[in-house]
């Protein structure tokens, strides 16, 4: 009886003791999300935005974090940086919330990281900006590790294309890419890495989107004579692109961008012309945590999860509400510490209410977690950047696609490493 | 209260640069006259130059010469000003819906050739870890907002001060005489074409100051810092404090910027949790209305001109 009393006054002072740090900070907790949910990208961001808040209603149904419960403050940028910028501003200050996710576009979630996160000390996590100027800004120690995205870079992407237009002894590929930030991220990364393979690229041509005709841009990359094109588009002027490129006898040793992994441009192009052709897309990344993710969505919201970036933007939340619960803080170095140790080495927690539930457990017996999210399990490394899996796909005769190649986790990081080191 | 008073200083940067672009677009349509449809064209050839000149080098830019901010300052309303010069000469003779049309045209194409210059303006990742002027000054971030809040306030006033000049100098009043008639005024033997092209140029230099002072804040540019709908919204304050009024463009532009920003405050705070990402679209809906409102209830804005002549009798 005695041993009893003794137990209960010991678990009694273990929970006294850890629930002091929670009475010391305010409740709720916020999290400030600013994305574009109106503007030329308000069709995706507003689901994106809904991914955020299922993960939060989930935390909170498991407990919230710290004992407090979790606010979602969702803020639009309408698509504008100086818009934006004030949205997160006024977050920072007058909602004092702990961590900033978002923004959509690298042009928006740049400046707020430059002039709100950084300078106020506050974990900025993005689910959509791809732009690699993060990285170099995070090489060059401007970011004070305050930035992490959970989408991969299209960086990885480039290196991989590149090695297999090597191995399908493609010598001078042309490259006609979008020129947005993700096209020209992704043809300069290829450029490089295609290059170091020994290969000479032939032209690399830029294209705005929504035009009636890619006539003037096709003659551009076809005058080197390239036995080979990579293109880097979304369905619609891709397809407008890719009909003039092979009605001006251009060749259907084709690669293709993950953008175009969909019905509409196959079969805008006739599935024909594309048996020669290969592409690359982010793998669709299975297992239990994915499911559980897929499966409380629909239950939320009556639909299927289909947008993009919608599970980098329930991961994004996820990993921080974690990170919170690690460090019992929501202070933001210890937030940006915690995001690695959450998603590093540790006994595995999933999504969901009940992947929560478990990973407080975990923490408060002292163990590591491994947060395995909606996008599979990643890591962030050091400039706040994740890898992904990736798949080569190819077009079938019926116009359906078909998998040719896989490469997981560990073969891109080798890849990139290995091009990394032959820069060097 | 610390809080609200960072935000209302970070507020009240973002606005008085908007306001110094209201004035710059002042001179040219309240006082003289000129459509200017491709306001956001100057302020980004003054942005960018200010990041090329003040910038860090990189392997990949042509720019990056790491200059003192207030080299950046001067090129930027240089850079402006000559690009001013160069499309007045060009479309000054035009008159004025030809000349709206040519601006906006000058407007997208400015920002077209940010994104490809990509030797020059680093194309769509754009210009980041550009150097705040003075920074290494202030112990905080909270008092370098607050310095920078004062200085460009000091160069809002500055311009203010000339403008206030030049439009009460017989010049001032040459301009208002080619806006309301322009055979009147050919006919006193005035020659309204030179008189316009500086008023564009000088509009055009005040544009591009503003871009170097939104450069030196915010640390990074790209060309999605430059889409049209910034022309829209100066014309939006000018028109809602009253073209032709100096103090109305200022005030246009507070009044305009806290509606564009403080409706999304607003609104997330009212909308319940479930609908915050619909109450988007609502704010969109407010904005219009608001604006529409304004011109209705005061059709020549919240203050108008100052009649030139009296009227009463």
């Amino acid at each position: 009886m005695r041993s009893h009393f003794r137990k209960l006054a010991a678990a009694l002072a273990l929970a006294l003791c850890s629930a002091l740090p929670a009475a010391a900070q305010d409740c709720p907790i916020r999290i400030g999300a600013i994305l574009s949910l109106t503007g030329s990208l308000g069709s995706v961001g507003e689901a994106i935005g809904e991914a955020g808040k299922l993960a939060v209603d989930e935390v909170n149904a498991a407990g919230g974090v710290n004992g407090c419960q979790v606010e979602y403050l969702l803020r639009d940028d309408q698509g504008q940086p100086s818009v934006g910028l004030d949205a997160a501003k006024s977050l920072v200050e007058i909602d004092r919330v702990s961590v900033l996710l978002g923004a959509i576009q690298s042009g928006i979630s740049m400046p707020i990281l430059t002039s709100v996160a950084i300078p106020s000390g506050i974990p900025q996590v993005s689910c959509c900006s791809t732009a690699p100027s993060f990285t170099t800004l995070a090489a060059e120690g401007g970011t004070e590790g305050l930035w992490f995205r959970t989408i991969p870079t299209v960086r990885p992407q480039g290196i991989i294309m590149a090695e297999k237009a090597r191995e399908m002894g493609y010598e001078n590929p042309a490259v006609i890419y979008v020129n947005s930030d993700y096209g020209s991220s992704l043809a300069h990364a290829f450029e490089e890495a295609a290059t170091a393979q020994g290969l000479t690229v032939s032209s690399m041509v830029p294209y705005q989107q929504e035009q009636s005709s890619y006539r003037a841009e096709v003659s551009t990359a076809l005058r080197g004579k390239p036995d080979s094109l990579f293109l880097i588009a979304f369905p619609a002027d891709g397809a407008n692109a890719l009909r003039e490129w092979l009605s001006l006898g251009g060749p259907q040793t084709l690669m293709l961008s993950n953008a175009l992994r969909a019905e509409e441009f196959v079969s805008a192009v006739g599935p024909k012309y594309l048996s020669q052709a290969i592409g690359i897309d982010n793998s669709q990344i299975e297992g239990e945590s994915v499911d559980i993710f897929e499966q409380a969505w629909s239950t939320a919201y009556g639909t299927s999860p289909d947008g993009p970036a919608l599970h980098n933007m329930y991961d994004a939340a996820m990993s921080v509400m974690l990170a919170m619960q690690a460090g019992g803080s929501v202070d933001g170095q210890s937030i940006a510490e915690n995001l690695r140790a959450v998603t590093g080495e540790g006994t595995p927690v999933l999504t969901g209410t009940e992947g929560f539930a478990q990973a407080k457990e975990l923490l408060a017996a002292g163990e590591k977690i491994a947060y395995h999210g909606a996008t599979g399990a990643f890591t962030f490394d050091e400039f706040g950047d994740v890898a992904g899996p990736y798949v080569i796909y190819s077009v079938k005769e019926d116009g359906s696609f078909g998998e040719v190649d896989t490469w997981d986790t560990a073969r891109v990081d080798a890849a990139v490493q290995a091009f990394n080191d032959s820069l060097k | 209260m610390t809080g609200l008073l960072a935000y209302f200083v970070f507020f009240a940067t973002i606005a008085t640069i908007y306001a110094i672009i209201v004035m710059g677009l002042n001179i040219q349509w309240g006082f003289t006259g000129l459509f200017n449809a491709g306001v956001v064209g100057f302020y980004a050839i003054g942005a960018y130059a200010c990041a090329i000149l003040t910038g860090p080098a990189r392997d990949t830019l042509i720019g990056g010469f790491g200059m003192p901010f207030l080299v950046g300052l001067a090129g930027a309303a240089l850079a402006a000003a000559l690009a001013g010069l160069v499309v007045a000469l060009i479309t000054l003779r035009l008159s004025e819906e030809y000349l709206a049309i040519a601006t906006f045209g000058i407007g997208l194409t400015v920002q077209l050739v940010a994104l490809n210059a990509a030797g020059l303006t680093g194309g769509a990742n754009g210009l980041y870890g550009l150097p705040r002027p003075f920074w290494s000054l202030f112990d905080s971030v909270q008092a370098f907002n607050l310095f920078y809040l004062v200085f460009v306030v000091v160069i809002g006033l500055l311009v203010w001060a000339l403008l206030a000049r030049l439009v009460r100098s017989p010049w001032g009043r040459l301009l208002r005489a080619i806006r309301e008639d322009d055979v009147a005024a050919r006919s006193l033997g005035k020659n309204p074409v030179s008189v316009r092209v500086q008023s564009f140029v000088i509009g055009s230099a005040i544009m591009g100051t503003a871009g170097a002072l939104y450069t030196g804040y915010v640390g990074f540019i790209s060309p999605i810092d430059f889409i049209p709908i910034l022309t829209f919204q100066i014309w939006a304050m000018l028109i809602v404090g009253g073209s032709g009024s100096l103090l109305g463009g200022v005030i246009g532009s507070f009044v305009i910027w806290l509606i564009w920003t403080g409706s999304g405050t607003l609104l997330s705070r009212l909308a319940p949790p479930d609908l915050q990402a619909q109450s988007s679209a609502v704010q969109v809906v407010l904005i219009g209305l608001i604006i529409v409102l304004t011109i209705l209830i005061r059709p020549r804005g919240l203050i108008g001109e100052k009649s030139a002549v009296s009227s009463k009798k």
